[in-house]
């Protein structure tokens, strides 16, 4: 493993952020936490993270917003989504855009592991 | 009218009477001297000292009789000279000695008349009216308080029959009355009778029998007093006394007539002012109850009665004690109001009946002013048991209506309440898992796990905060009445919308204005109406793609003004709505249930301010609500 990998966590709320950047910290890799949307965006597209954990809900850019930016934009790395409110209609149109995981508030730190290190795992491959 | 009048006559003057006596008396002393008559032509002279006696002077009668006596001696002694004749001396003596008679009796008279006169002229002074009447009714004598006040003169009344001239009206039959005096010789009492002018008048009469010296009645002195007014004002005071019982007995106000004249003597024997007193009762808390029989209670109406379940007055005087809560100190204001001389004291105290049960009263004792004012304290009591129902149901009902309405308000905004407790509840778990992770290492981060059990403790702190506010929030409690802060209960209502609002990407300003001087009233309630606006605002902008903006300001209006704007950037509000806005049932939204505004306008006018709404079409509605700030600053 030539690289830590880096892990993008986005989420408005600041106890969420923290306990989730101590969770990936815990596993071993890097973790970035933003307050929101545009927050990761205004970071240059060179030090794209290897994956992202984006919650659903967020004021002013979405969680998914924020995907179809990026998608539009031609930056491409797996994004897990985690949602207070996980309506069928967003997992179904995050998942078309390329989502890797869909997950609901709270969910167990081993589910939230399983789909980051399918993700990782993914991304080696490529 | 006098009798010195009479007795001159009205025909002959008293110079003319001078002139006839004088002259009769020059003719008697010719007659005398000229003629040879030997008779006692002297005694004639007894006419012209009668003739001078009519003039009704002293003076004239004793210028006539040392006249006729002179004239007499001067004319013996021009027939006889100084020699003795038996028979004409004689004669002359006689003459002298009946003018000697006829002076002394003329005198007699003259005083006796003079008497008589003097009377006449002190019945003339009397107030009363005073006539005298014959066997036959016929007036024969009438005073000048009788021509004042009935109207006729004495040359009017004189001659007339009296009960026709008077009309009188008596309360017996006229025949029995009259029996009656000739029985004892007196007679008194109350009659009718008419002026000239035709008023009816009241008198009140006493009558006296005159007899002549054969005890045969002649006359009847009668002697009245006009009590006409005097009858009119009794006639009034009775009126209003009844008029006073009838309002005493029939009225459904509890009304007490006490006599406080005792009380008043053993506060005058303190010798202290209002503040003295009041600072005496404060340090003898039982000096009212020592003092409190002074004031005696006369008589207890049956509404107060009824009130209190007491049979009867005496059964409450009895017991009044009892009625009286001992904890309650409005008794002592009453007794402070007394001594400082106020007209009345009201308040609202308990009674407690003679069951034992409690009920609420409105009372007013009123102090009359006046020297007998003290004996005539009144009390008037109003049971507002009702009313305190009514009052209490109408609170109730409103406390219902607003506790549904704020159960119906966080339905609304369930999800972003679910939002905000599953949020550290996602964070917790998280962090946990994390924690646990560190523990697990081959090396245990310590630090990282003391981080993370940090991390837990406070997120679970914050989601405790999240549930107490909505319970709080939730919370079936009768209107409180405390002293807040306004800055408080906007952070609280902000925290309870605060994730709603983000959640529609709404920006919420909050400007609140530094020092602002507390309020009173019910926090939730006043949360509720900011909760209300600020979700309706965030709602108003909900279909518009440009900017979200809420601001709320708070700030003084008018001195004693708190005034707050919330203020939205949405479409505003339609000029047709605009007037039914605060109605009951009421909305534009789909599934409102349009009680929001009609609630919070209630609370806020129930807390003595005012809500209303403006807006421009275009460019965002402004919804204003001021509240008085409390005047006791002081209490705590």
């Amino acid at each position: 493993m030539a690289k830590t990998p880096v892990i993008a966590i986005v989420d408005d709320d600041e106890g969420v952020r923290t306990s989730l950047a101590s969770l990936v910290r815990s596993l071993g890799y890097e973790a970035h936490a933003y307050a929101s949307g545009a927050e990761f965006l205004r970071q240059s597209p060179g030090n794209d993270p290897t994956c992202m954990i984006a919650d659903i809900q967020m004021p002013v850019i979405t969680g998914d917003e924020l995907q179809a930016q990026l998608v539009a934009s031609g930056r491409r790395f797996p994004i897990i989504f985690m949602t207070a409110f996980p309506s069928e209609l967003v997992r179904q149109r995050v998942m078309a855009a390329g989502a890797h995981c869909f997950l609901g508030k709270p969910s167990s730190g081993d589910e939230i592991i399983r789909c980051l290190e399918e993700a990782l795992a993914g991304q080696a491959q490529q | 009218m006098t009798i010195v009048d009479q007795a001159t006559g009205p025909s002959v003057s008293r110079i003319g009477l001078r002139f006839w006596s004088a002259a009769l008396a020059v003719a008697v002393f010719l007659v005398d001297v000229l003629t040879p008559l030997e008779g006692a032509v002297a005694v004639l002279y007894v006419v012209a000292i009668l003739l001078a006696a009519r003039t009704n002077r002293r003076h004239d009668i004793m210028v006539a009789a040392a006249g006729c006596a002179a004239l007499t001696i001067v004319a013996y002694l021009l027939s006889h000279g100084l020699q003795s004749i038996a028979s004409p001396a004689l004669r002359a003596l006689v003459s002298l000695a009946a003018i000697a008679i006829t002076t002394v009796l003329a005198l007699q008279n003259h005083t006796a008349t003079n008497r008589l006169a003097a009377q006449a002229r002190l019945l003339n002074l009397s107030h009363d009216m005073i006539f005298v009447r014959n066997r036959a009714n016929v007036i024969t004598f009438w005073n000048k308080a009788a021509e004042q006040t009935y109207g006729w003169s004495a040359d009017e009344a004189l001659g007339k029959i009296a009960d026709e001239l008077l009309q009188t009206t008596y309360p017996d039959r006229r025949d029995v009355i009259e029996a009656g005096l000739l029985d004892t010789g007196r007679w008194e009492g109350r009659v009718q009778q008419r002026t000239k002018g035709g008023a009816a008048i009241t008198v009140d009469t006493r009558w006296a029998l005159q007899h002549n010296h054969l005890r045969k009645p002649v006359a009847v002195l009668e002697t009245h007093t006009d009590v006409t007014e005097r009858v009119m004002a009794h006639g009034a005071l009775v009126e209003s006394e009844r008029r006073y019982r009838r309002m005493f007995d029939a009225s459904r106000i509890g009304v007490a007539e006490e006599d406080w004249s005792d009380l008043r003597k053993a506060l005058t024997a303190l010798n202290l002012d209002g503040a003295g007193l009041r600072d005496h009762l404060s340090r003898h808390p039982d000096f009212f109850w020592q003092v409190r029989p002074l004031a005696k209670i006369t008589n207890v109406n049956p509404a107060l009665q009824k009130m209190v379940g007491a049979s009867s007055s005496s059964v409450f005087i009895a017991n009044i004690d009892k009625l009286l809560d001992r904890s309650d100190r409005k008794f002592v204001g009453a007794l402070v109001a007394f001594a400082e001389g106020e007209p009345f004291y009201e308040g609202e105290t308990e009674l407690i009946r003679l069951d034992g049960r409690k009920i609420p009263v409105l009372f007013t004792i009123s102090f009359p002013a006046g020297p007998d004012g003290d004996r005539n304290v009144l009390a008037f009591v109003v049971d507002i048991t009702e009313r305190r129902q009514a009052q209490d149901a109408l609170l109730a009902a409103q406390a219902d209506l607003a506790h549904a309405a704020r159960v119906a308000t966080l339905g609304e905004i369930s999800a972003s309440i679910a939002h905000e407790v599953n949020q550290p509840l996602a964070a917790i778990v998280t962090s946990g898992e994390a924690g646990l992770r560190w523990l697990r290492r081959d090396v245990p981060d310590l630090r990282e796990v003391a981080t993370t059990i940090n991390h837990v403790v406070a997120q679970g702190r914050r989601a405790g905060e999240v549930v107490a506010r909505i319970r709080t929030f939730l919370k079936k409690a009768p209107p409180q009445q405390d002293m807040l802060q306004i800055g408080d209960i906007i952070e609280e209502a902000t925290s309870l919308v605060a994730r709603e609002l983000a959640k529609d990407d709404v920006v919420l300003t909050v400007e609140i204005e530094a020092g602002l001087p507390p309020i009173r009233g019910d926090r939730i309630q006043l949360q509720q109406v900011l909760v209300n606006l600020l979700i309706n605002a965030g709602q108003a902008m909900s279909g518009q793609s440009g900017s979200r903006v809420v601001t709320l300001r708070a700030g003084i209006a008018q001195a004693e003004n708190l005034a707050i704007t919330v203020q939205d950037s949405g479409p505003g509000i339609r000029p047709d709505d605009l007037p039914r806005l605060f109605d009951p049932f009421f909305t534009t939204k789909n599934g409102g249930m349009g009680m929001g505004l009609a609630i919070s306008r209630t609370t806020v006018e129930a807390h003595g301010g005012q809500l209303s709404a403006e807006s421009i079409p275009g460019s965002g509605a402004t919804f204003r609500l001021t509240l008085p700030f409390s005047q006791q600053h002081a209490l705590p």
